[in-house]
């Protein structure tokens, strides 16, 4: 499982990391996923299900950031 | 006068459906094979080898659209095998660069070493990859066969905002004068003779990623990267991430044929049988009449022949030696360079076949 999008369609190569900010932005705006996936311009369905079935979980794991704890320790 | 024996003798019509569609019934494509041996029609006096002479005359390239990233055109008059052989140098053979060593000097990110390194080798290189050599396991890294690109990158917070929260590719940076790595020696990982700023062929705004925004990891503060990627050139066989294209395919060319004059009812239901549009309704005076209006648009899915007497009425097939090739580049070559590279690679394994069998 990918924590970060993927870089590539894992199928065909086509660059895909570039989209999942877009992706979601278009989420957030009422796009359906389908319309999401059409204005992105992924047209074979290994590209569309790299986004569709996406988990970001770096988001998850980044919020136990111990860095920051010892900065603030340090302060 | 021509007499008659100044003609080509001509193939019987249903022996010349069989050498140059594939006929698509409902229930299977029949004729898939292309037919090879010169004297397969001989007791007809048809000659089937093969000659220079008729591919010239047949052979033809249209291009039916083009741009930076895509191409299709339709290729006449070669066999499905060297049409395939296109297809495979093109997404195995053809060199691009991609990052193949990472040296790592800090990460402190979430992503470990060897997931950032796998993911710096998917990201593609605007650089021609003519310029520049293969390079051996011994060789040492120089300006010929090696990119370095540097990242360097560390998370802050300012006030409420949270700076470099996600890396893009556009903070790889390259680095024309070679390695600054390791530091604190004199002697680096590359030794470049001159800067590569200088190599003919390298573009006003030196080497990029393609793509600024690909996101390449995630940071939060507190946390940073710093690498060098050293870029080599390579081919997809090796590993994907050098593979010059998203795909390369071809279809061949479909044919639709009525078999006889469809009217009235049967041509709407035609119409809607069809999901891509392969047919129009012709008005001809008070008659409605089918006809086939964008054959190309057929994907084949055979739903115009099935149902009852539907296969009687129309002919679904492929036409052998016509493939409507497309080709979308990732980035590093324009697709019409890309085939052109192809046929050059295909070319050197020919000549490499014709010096081992020569004595």
């Amino acid at each position: 499982m990918a924590m970060c999008t993927c870089c590539d369609c894992l199928l065909v190569a086509q660059v895909i990391g570039n989209k999942w900010d877009t992706y979601l932005d278009l989420l957030q705006a009422d796009y359906s996923e389908g319309d999401a996936l059409d204005a992105l311009a992924l047209v074979r369905y290994c590209c569309r299900r790299m986004l569709m079935t996406h988990v970001d979980l770096i988001e998850k794991l980044l919020n136990y950031n111990t860095l920051e704890r010892n900065e603030n320790a340090n302060n | 006068m021509a007499t008659s024996d100044d003609e080509e003798p001509k193939l019987p019509a249903h022996l010349e459906l069989q050498r140059t569609r594939v006929v698509c019934a409902a229930d299977a494509p029949s004729y898939t094979e292309s037919v090879q041996y010169s004297g397969a029609y001989m007791a007809y006096g048809v000659d089937n080898s093969l000659r220079l002479e008729d591919f010239r005359k047949n052979h033809r390239v249209d291009i039916v659209s083009l741009n930076e990233e895509d191409i299709e055109f339709d290729i006449v008059g070669i066999d499905a095998a060297i049409a395939n052989a296109f297809r495979r140098i093109l997404i195995a053979e053809v060199p691009t660069m991609a990052i193949e060593k990472v040296y790592i000097a800090n990460n402190t990110s979430v992503i470990q070493d060897e997931v950032l390194a796998h993911r710096l080798g998917l990201l593609p290189i605007k650089a021609d990859p003519r310029l520049f050599d293969y390079k051996s396991e011994e060789e040492n890294a120089n300006e010929k066969n090696t990119i370095v690109f540097k990242l360097d990158v560390v998370c802050t917070r300012k006030g409420e905002r949270i700076m470099n929260g996600s890396v893009k590719s556009d903070q790889m940076k390259w680095l024309p004068e070679g390695s600054e790595m390791p530091f604190h020696t004199k002697s680096k990982f590359t030794s470049y003779g001159s800067t590569q700023e200088n190599l003919a062929g390298i573009s006003s705004e030196g080497i990029t990623i393609m793509y600024p925004d690909i996101i390449v990891a995630k940071l939060r503060p507190g946390q940073a990267i710093e690498l060098e990627g050293h870029a080599t050139k390579g081919i997809g066989k090796t590993h994907a991430k050098w593979s010059p294209v998203a795909t390369a395919r071809y279809r061949m060319l479909p044919e639709v044929n009525l078999m006889e004059e469809i009217q009235g009812k049967l041509a709407e239901e035609l119409v809607q049988k069809c999901p891509v549009g392969v047919f129009d309704i012709e008005d001809v005076g008070s008659v409605k009449k089918a006809k086939v209006a964008r054959p190309r648009n057929c994907t084949l899915c055979r739903e115009c022949v099935r149902g009852d007497g539907w296969d009687k009425r129309v002919q679904l097939s492929r036409v052998k030696n016509h493939f409507i090739f497309t080709i979308e580049s990732t980035g590093a070559l324009r697709p019409e360079i890309l085939f052109t590279e192809a046929i050059k690679i295909l070319n050197e394994k020919c000549q490499r076949i014709l010096t081992e069998i020569s004595f």
